[in-house]
């Protein structure tokens, strides 16, 4: 093509410069900070080497976030991922389904509340005195607990609404990718003898790969990144039992004013998702066509 | 025969299904038409009288504001996201420019860089640049942090693109730009649409940053809008609900007013032919 | 050619980023006052005017005004004694901004030391508010009161010493007074034949009385964990003794050894099984109003608490008493918990004389009349009662008086990850998912390393 040699460059660089201004040099700049001792109104900064770190690592509630943040990871591949998928393939199955449509749209619309609206309906739905399932269950007479301030359920309860609201967002991705199949091969396969379970398996999924790579890895890195969540509902209590990274980065930049804390939180958020990036996409083998 | 037993428990699954995604949501709007006496008694209980004021209450304390923030942040940060996205990569996939590789892990490098991780510095930066709480200081973020996953996206549409359609095109003397906006971008309208709709979900309900960073009210968009509206109504509980109804709302119809056009903008029939 | 167009896009971009971010910059105004009342509405007329006067002489002075009571009524009255203080004083502006508690106190730490610092901010009495004089950005407001004794013998000393730190600087002015005392529903007192208990057995008594009538004795949510630090606080102050306690609330000497603390964790558990099942999965505003409906026997409560009550309840009758004393503990009795809440002044303020003369009548008896009549709280200017009928809040007014001493809130007067600890600690103890011993123990480690975190990281 006759183009100058530098038009590509000036297509890049608008967005090459933001990238850069305010997610790179951000970044770095919090690299340094982990180094450090510093608030967000103090003027003076100390340098205090890896204490920092070894406060991190070392702090009773480092396992309870490793661990909240894994099981929601892997709670939501089974479900959101896993389950969702399912339900997409059942939609758009040969059965098909009369108001396949309308049941896809509803399974949806929990993803089109805002989190923290839905957070908030939560805290009333999980009330144990006059919240939706306790009421339920006290009219069956069945035991009732207290939820969001249990500490063994407390994660498990802010998991579950995450599962609630975003499995039909996945089933939607997914009902769109397995649209955009051509029939011909479905028929083909048909044809050749292969039962449902057959084409899903082998002709559906894999046509369907790029999206599934894409739900998935949106929601791993979803899972490490978790925050808003878990501060619209209990804010990591009763005691530190649903605390998760995102949230404790919050809360020692400017609850504790310990930006240096905050600072080595977000350098282990950032490692964790590179590595897991990194594998997802060996595993896949592309991030090209 | 079995054909119709499977259609049948299919259909029980999939509206047990719907039953379990709707009924918390009916609890809600049930409450909301309470008083907070009747909430308290018996929340399974149907109201005496329907408490319609409990609306006009929520949407009196500013609701409307929240939303029209909302709708300004997400629509100027998407509609820059997905300009600034499509020309980077068509930058880098239609031309064979040197470095190219360089700059795409760069752009994908972005990617796993999460928010929290800039957080503190980006609150430092955005005070020094006198941003902080406009409306710049979320949507400035919000399209740097979006561009990496955009870009993946599209970049990975625009080199299935073959190249007999831009060589016809240059030989009808158009240039680059002309080339990008008649010819890549028509093709490439599903993947735009199902951008745009994985963005929009972000930016809509982006809370950490706009927690952070916009401190004043009437620049608050609805996320954190929802947590200072719980404040400000603190134990009227019946108002809250309400106004939570009011906030999710409008995106619920819109999208089953369109729904048909949204998934028809994601579904690619276009590139197969 | 196709460049050139390409650059004008780019730049058009780029200009229209900074148009637009200038314009995100001036679009903050102050928040629009919800007070119907005369003077507002002519406030509002003096400042549009002067608005318009200050293009040509630029003499407004604008005071940057932060608050955390964003509910009604209190939102409404302050905004109004704002827009009031405006119409008197033309050449002054508020920029009024707030946030709820939780919010508030993670807000004001993004806020203090930039450039946005407030002028004018709510601060609690405790290591919260001495975390910022550390670094030197609380106004000293000591030269103001000896300049103006009249203004210093206008307000109730006792409340007054708590705003002053121990080397004697006055760092706040009172804006609403308080103290936690225990509510009894007085219907059910009587129908179960009940009396004030005065000692901590006498209490645990009337809690089996009413458990066994099925009641629950007292409610208590603790799902926002500070709920439970207002009894351990006072726990604390009954069960160690005072210097021992005082030491150990200054974040540069804190070891909290002593057996007291481990005590008064056990006789908090004593009271848990009387206590609201599960609490903390329940929020402290449904505590209240599930005691406001009359669900429940008593409820430890805030005196401020008072007009929520009447606002859940208006024909809720209840009676208030102490907490009660417990035989043989080794700390003071006589310390009433509650502090004052009130507001400070930015020390980087470019208008520190308007500021302190705008609070002289803010917090002034004048508007704590007002105040107390209009939405249940008083402020620390000596006679705010004249006129005021309700009987409870004069109860609780009085009890304010006749204390010997006020103890601090828990939660803001330690350094804030000992705060932090403790919160979780006596949230997992209310769980019964660890001893008291245990508790402490945490509380030990972080105390010990707040000591060496407190000196690094400021300007000294």
């Amino acid at each position: 093509m006759r183009t100058k040699k530098t038009t590509p460059y000036l297509y890049m660089l608008p967005g090459v410069f933001m990238v850069l201004v305010f997610v790179y040099i951000p970044v770095i700049f919090n690299f340094v900070y982990s180094f450090f001792r510093l608030s967000s109104y103090s003027a003076g900064k100390t340098f205090v080497g890896f204490d920092n770190y070894r406060r991190f690592f070392s702090d009773d509630i480092f396992p309870i976030m490793l661990k909240n943040n894994f099981l929601y990871c892997i709670i939501s591949l089974i479900v959101q991922v896993g389950f969702g998928t399912i339900v997409a393939l059942l939609l758009e199955s040969k059965l098909a389904v009369k108001f396949k449509n309308v049941y896809r749209n509803i399974y949806y619309l929990p993803a089109l509340i805002s989190i923290t609206a839905v957070g908030l309906m939560f805290t009333f739905i999980y009330e144990p005195n006059m919240g939706f399932i306790n009421s339920v269950l006290k009219v069956f007479d069945l035991p009732t607990r207290s939820w969001l301030g249990d500490s063994k359920l407390a994660i498990y309860c802010i998991i579950a609404m995450s599962q609630w609201q975003f499995t039909g967002y996945i089933t939607l991705l997914m009902v769109v990718a397995f649209q955009n199949i051509s029939t011909d091969y479905i028929e083909a396969a048909e044809i050749d003898g292969a039962g449902p379970i057959r084409r899903a398996l082998n002709i559906q999924l894999p046509l369907a790969k790029e999206q599934l790579l894409v739900c998935i890895i949106i929601t791993v890195i979803g899972a490490f990144k978790l925050y808003t969540e878990v501060y619209a509902t209990t804010s990591g209590g009763p005691g530190n039992s649903s605390q998760v990274l995102g949230l404790y980065l919050y809360q020692q930049a400017f609850l504790h004013d310990d930006l240096g804390m905050a600072a080595v939180a977000g350098v282990f958020i950032f490692a964790i998702t590179v590595v897991l990036s990194i594998i997802q996409i060996k595993i896949t083998g592309s991030g090209k066509d | 025969m079995k054909k119709s037993i499977l259609k049948i428990l299919l259909n029980i699954f999939f509206v047990i299904l719907c039953i379990v995604i709707l009924l918390p949501l009916f609890w809600i709007i049930l409450n909301s038409l309470k008083t907070n006496q009747e909430l308290f008694v018996n929340s399974l209980a149907m109201p005496k009288k329907l408490q319609f004021i409990n609306y006009v209450k929520a949407w009196e304390m500013g609701l409307y504001k929240y939303f029209g923030n909302s709708i300004l942040v997400s629509s100027v940060s998407l509609v820059f996201i997905l300009a600034l996205s499509s020309f980077l990569a068509y930058g880098l996939t239609r031309f064979n420019t040197k470095g190219s590789a360089v700059i795409l892990i760069f752009v994908l490098g972005g990617m796993a860089l999460s928010e929290q991780v800039a957080l503190v510095p980006l609150y430092k930066i955005l005070k020094a640049i006198h941003i902080y709480d406009t409306y710049f200081a979320v949507i400035l973020p919000y399209i740097a942090f979006r561009i990496p996953f955009t870009v993946f996206l599209m970049r990975s549409f625009f080199i299935s693109i073959p190249t007999e359609l831009e060589e016809a095109a240059v030989i009808d003397g158009y240039n680059s730009l002309q080339i990008f906006t008649k010819i890549i971008i028509p093709i490439t309208k599903p993947t735009f649409a199902s951008c745009a709709i994985v963005n929009l979900n972000f930016v809509w309900n982006e809370f950490l940053f706009a927690n952070v960073f916009l401190n004043n009210k009437k620049l608050q968009t609805i996320p954190i809008g929802l947590v200072t509206f719980k404040g400000d109504l603190r134990i009227d509980y019946t108002a809250t609900l309400a106004g939570l109804v009011i906030a999710s709302l409008p995106l619920i119809i819109l999208f089953l007013c369109m729904s048909k056009q949204f998934v028809r903008g994601l579904t690619a029939g276009a590139v197969k032919g | 050619m196709k460049k050139s167009y390409l650059r004008r896009a780019l730049v058009f971009i780029l200009a229209g980023t900074m148009a637009l971010s200038l314009m995100g910059c001036g679009g903050e105004k102050e928040s629009p006052s919800r007070d119907t009342s005369k003077e507002a509405t002519s406030g509002e007329k003096t400042s549009n005017e002067e608005t318009k006067k200050e293009a040509t002489t630029g003499e407004q002075k604008v005071i940057k005004f932060m608050h955390r009571f964003p509910d009604e009524p209190y939102n409404s009255f302050i905004e109004g004694k704002l827009h009031e203080y405006e119409a008197s004083h033309p050449d002054i502006k508020f920029k009024i901004t707030s946030a709820q508690n939780q919010e508030y106190k993670e807000k004001i730490k993004v806020v203090v030391g930039g450039e946005d610092t407030p002028d004018i901010f709510f601060s609690w009495v405790g290591d919260f508010t001495y975390r910022f004089i550390r670094e030197n950005l609380i106004l000293d407001l000591t030269p103001y009161f000896e300049a103006d004794p009249e203004w210093k013998d206008s307000l109730i000393e006792s409340q007054m010493k708590q705003y002053t730190t121990e080397d004697g600087m006055i760092y706040g002015v009172p804006f609403r007074l308080d103290c936690k005392l225990f509510f009894y529903n007085a219907d059910i007192f009587e129908q179960n034949d009940l009396k004030v208990p005065t000692t901590f057995d006498e209490l645990i008594d009337v809690c089996e009385k009413l458990k066994a009538a099925g009641i629950t004795p007292i409610s208590f949510g603790n799902m926002e964990p500070w709920s439970a630090s207002h009894y351990i606080g006072t726990l604390n102050q009954i069960c160690v003794p005072d210097d021992v306690r005082e030491k150990d609330y200054k974040p540069t000497s804190g070891e909290f050894t002593h057996p007291g603390y481990v005590e008064a964790l056990e006789y908090y558990q004593k009271l848990l099984p009387y206590m609201t099942e599960n609490p903390n999965g329940v929020k402290p505003d449904m505590g209240r109003t599930t005691f406001a409906m009359g669900n429940a026997g008593m409820y430890y409560a805030e005196l401020i608490e008072i007009p929520y009550i009447k606002m859940e309840n208006p024909d809720m009758k209840f009676g208030m008493f102490k907490f009660p004393e417990i035989v043989g503990a080794e700390g003071n009795q006589d310390i009433l918990t509650g502090v004052p809440e009130g507001f400070v002044v930015s020390s980087k303020t470019k208008y520190p004389d308007e500021c302190v003369e705008f609070l002289k009548w803010f917090l002034g008896k004048e508007v704590g009349t007002e105040q107390c009549q209009e939405i249940g709280w008083f402020n620390a200017a000596k006679g705010t009662t004249e006129g005021l009928t309700d009987q409870a809040l004069l109860d609780g007014y009085n009890v304010i008086m006749e204390s010997k001493a006020m103890g601090a809130w828990l939660d803001n007067a330690l350094y804030s990850t000992v705060v932090d600890e403790y919160l979780t600690a006596v949230s997992d103890l209310t769980n019964g998912d660890i001893t008291p011993k245990k508790v402490m123990a945490r509380i030990q480690k972080k105390a010990v390393e707040a000591q060496t975190l407190v000196g690094a990281g400021s300007t000294k």
